[in-house]
């Protein structure tokens, strides 16, 4: 339940809170496209740069996008190791030769343990798992003890490398970009400027303004649910269920007794919520006026521009 | 002047029982009446029927002239405004304002007209300062009076309030009380369903339903007094009328009633 505070909507002022949700939207899309055509390791570095210099130009909470970024860490770590790994293109960067005994996986599997068994009493986990990867990597690439039974070489080439650095600083400017989104934009703001933007989609008969309300009850019942949901814990905990951690059995009993009140009540609700709408004369599918606004400045203006020149230049740079 | 007007209706949700079974009634125009009942006797069922949620089975209803039927249903419902009993299962906006506007958005109110009327009638139930407030930020009765200018909003001319003050504290209940009065003033036709007999005293007019039938439609000063009937429905008098028939019957001299009654308040 903490991870919804994740990139969620901080009241602010600044040209970003103040920018067209439509155009929010559709700038941010412009530049992630302008990130997936650069090739040059530079130009991304300078990307990166102004992507980070959004954020105190625009009064976004630095530590929210950190925030944002911490769950993706373990997928950024994959790739990247995958790709120094596995990717053999382009001439060799790094080469050593790999020795291995018993003594040093044994020594590797010391540590993994030790990591398993003292990771819930250190405070910065993040770390402390970079810390414990180091050391492994060192103890793998370092050591010879005893008897050597196998060799290898641990080789890195550069197109793996420069992948590998493409990728991440790829996948942080998209988070970096989408959580400047979702911090600057009220909810009902970006739902509204999402049915716009996706207004093309009609041709394919999607009912996008469907979709809107869809979004827009959910918006209204997240809060709602959670509170409910803590309800319903307290009185299953009231009757005994354990809601502290526990074995994988406790588990399923802890989401059994959560999930089937929420099951009914929801049903409930979702009766009583369509009479409420229907007897307010909404008729799913039929037109409607809107009570919020969309007013496009001289600033939405401008930052489409900057999106659209960007994009041209890193295309133009491409192709040179 | 009828405002509501049904023939003959019968409703069943299911093939072999009725929940509503002949019902004539018909309702005058800045009227205020009290639908009572037990849990289960057709009340809500009723509700559903006029406002074209639910389709009779039998009859016919007339809403302001209209006869009710797949295609005025929406003239119809432009008429009439539920308030319902659960405040948190109708609060459609994720804020006062925007649920003030979900009604005039279906209606497909100029935006300009639409701020104009939120302001207005946010004033009118006291939510004037709570506009930007989200509903978890909320009493229910103050969501059942954001409630309340949601449908003012739309001016009808008809308002149900089903059973609209049972989850409220007894402060909010007062409030809302007071909102009904003052609408029924400005010439709103209302209707209270309820089983709260303090509710009905207001009312001008009671109807009490019982397993789908009506079987009691007078003005509020007779039915309250009628106890055979009450009993009969489980519906208990209003306590001083209780007290009065008791010491009625008890045929004893002023002095020993006005004893009686002070032994009355001092244990109350
Ligand atoms: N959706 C439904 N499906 C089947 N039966 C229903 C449904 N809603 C209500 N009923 C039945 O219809 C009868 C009248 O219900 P209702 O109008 O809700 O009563 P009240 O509002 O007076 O408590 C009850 O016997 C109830 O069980
Ligand atoms: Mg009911």
């Amino acid at each position: 339940m903490k991870n919804i505070v994740i990139g969620r909507y901080i009241p602010g002022n600044s040209f970003i809170y103040r920018m067209d949700p439509r155009n929010k939207i559709i700038t941010m899309l412009i530049l992630m496209i302008a990130t997936f055509i650069i090739n040059d390791f530079r130009v991304m570095l300078i990307a990166l740069l102004l992507t980070l210099l959004l954020l105190p130009i625009g009064k976004i909470s630095i530590k929210r996008v950190y925030l944002g970024l911490r769950p993706l860490m373990f997928l950024l770590l994959f790739t990247f190791s995958f790709q120094i790994l596995f990717n053999t293109q382009g001439p060799i960067v790094f080469d050593r030769e790999l020795n291995y005994s018993i003594l040093n996986l044994l020594l590797i599997a010391t540590i993994v343990f030790a990591w398993f068994f003292t990771k819930r009493y250190v405070p910065f986990k993040l770390i402390y798992f970079l810390f414990t990867v180091f050391i492994m990597l060192y103890v793998l690439i370092n050591f010879e003890l005893g008897n050597v039974f196998n060799t290898g070489n641990i080789r890195i080439y550069q197109q793996g490398l420069e992948l590998a650095f493409f990728i991440m600083i790829r996948l942080i400017i998209i988070v970096t970009l989408s959580t400047i989104l979702t911090i600057s934009t009220k909810p009902t703001d970006l739902n509204l400027g999402l049915e716009h933007v996706l207004k093309p989609l009609k041709i394919f008969r999607i009912n996008t303004e469907e979709i809107a309300m869809i979004i827009a009850i959910s918006l209204r019942y997240i809060p709602t649910l959670l509170d409910e949901a803590n309800k319903i814990m307290l009185a299953q905990a009231s009757r005994g269920v354990d809601f502290t951690e526990g074995k994988l059995k406790d588990k399923v009993v802890q989401i059994v007794s959560l999930l089937v009140p929420m099951f009914i009540i929801s049903f409930k609700r979702s009766d009583e919520l369509a009479n409420a709408m229907e007897a307010r004369s909404f008729v799913p599918g039929r037109a409607r006026t809107k009570l919020q606004e969309l007013i496009w400045t001289r600033m939405d203006t401008i930052a489409l521009c900057f999106g659209v020149i960007l994009l041209m230049s890193s295309l133009i740079m491409r192709v040179i | 002047m009828a405002i509501i007007d049904m023939k003959n209706v019968s409703f069943q949700y299911t093939a072999n029982q009725k929940a509503l079974s002949n019902i004539n009634l018909t309702i005058q125009r800045g009227e205020w009446v009290s639908i009572l009942g037990h849990n289960g006797s057709g009340k809500s069922t009723l509700s559903k029927l006029l406002i074209g949620l639910l389709k009779p089975s039998e009859g016919e209803i007339m809403v302001d002239n209209t006869l009710l039927n797949a295609e005025t249903v929406y003239d119809v419902r432009r008429k009439i405004g539920i308030v319902f009993q659960n405040p948190d299962n109708q609060f459609v906006g994720v804020t006062v304002r925007d649920d003030i506007a979900f009604g005039l958005e279906n209606l497909q109110v100029e935006r300009k007209s639409m701020v104009d009327k939120i302001d207005f009638y946010a004033k009118k139930v006291g939510m004037y300062d709570f506009l930007d407030k989200e509903p978890s930020a909320l009493s229910g009765g103050q969501k059942q009076r954001v409630a309340i200018a949601g449908i003012l909003a739309m001016s009808t001319d008809i308002i149900i309030f089903d059973e609209a003050t049972a989850m409220l504290d007894p402060k909010g209940r007062k409030m809302m009380l007071d909102y009904m009065k003052q609408l029924n003033q400005d010439g709103v036709t209302i209707i209270t369903i309820t089983h709260d007999m303090k509710e009905a005293v207001l009312s001008d007019r009671i109807i009490i339903l019982k397993q789908g039938k009506i079987i009691k439609d007078d003005l509020s000063e007779a039915v309250l007094r009628d106890k055979h009937t009450l009993e009969q429905s489980n519906l208990q008098l209003l306590l001083p009328l209780d007290i009065l028939f008791e010491l009625e019957q008890l045929q004893l001299s002023n002095e020993r009633i006005k004893e009686i009654l002070w032994e009355l308040s001092l244990n109350a």
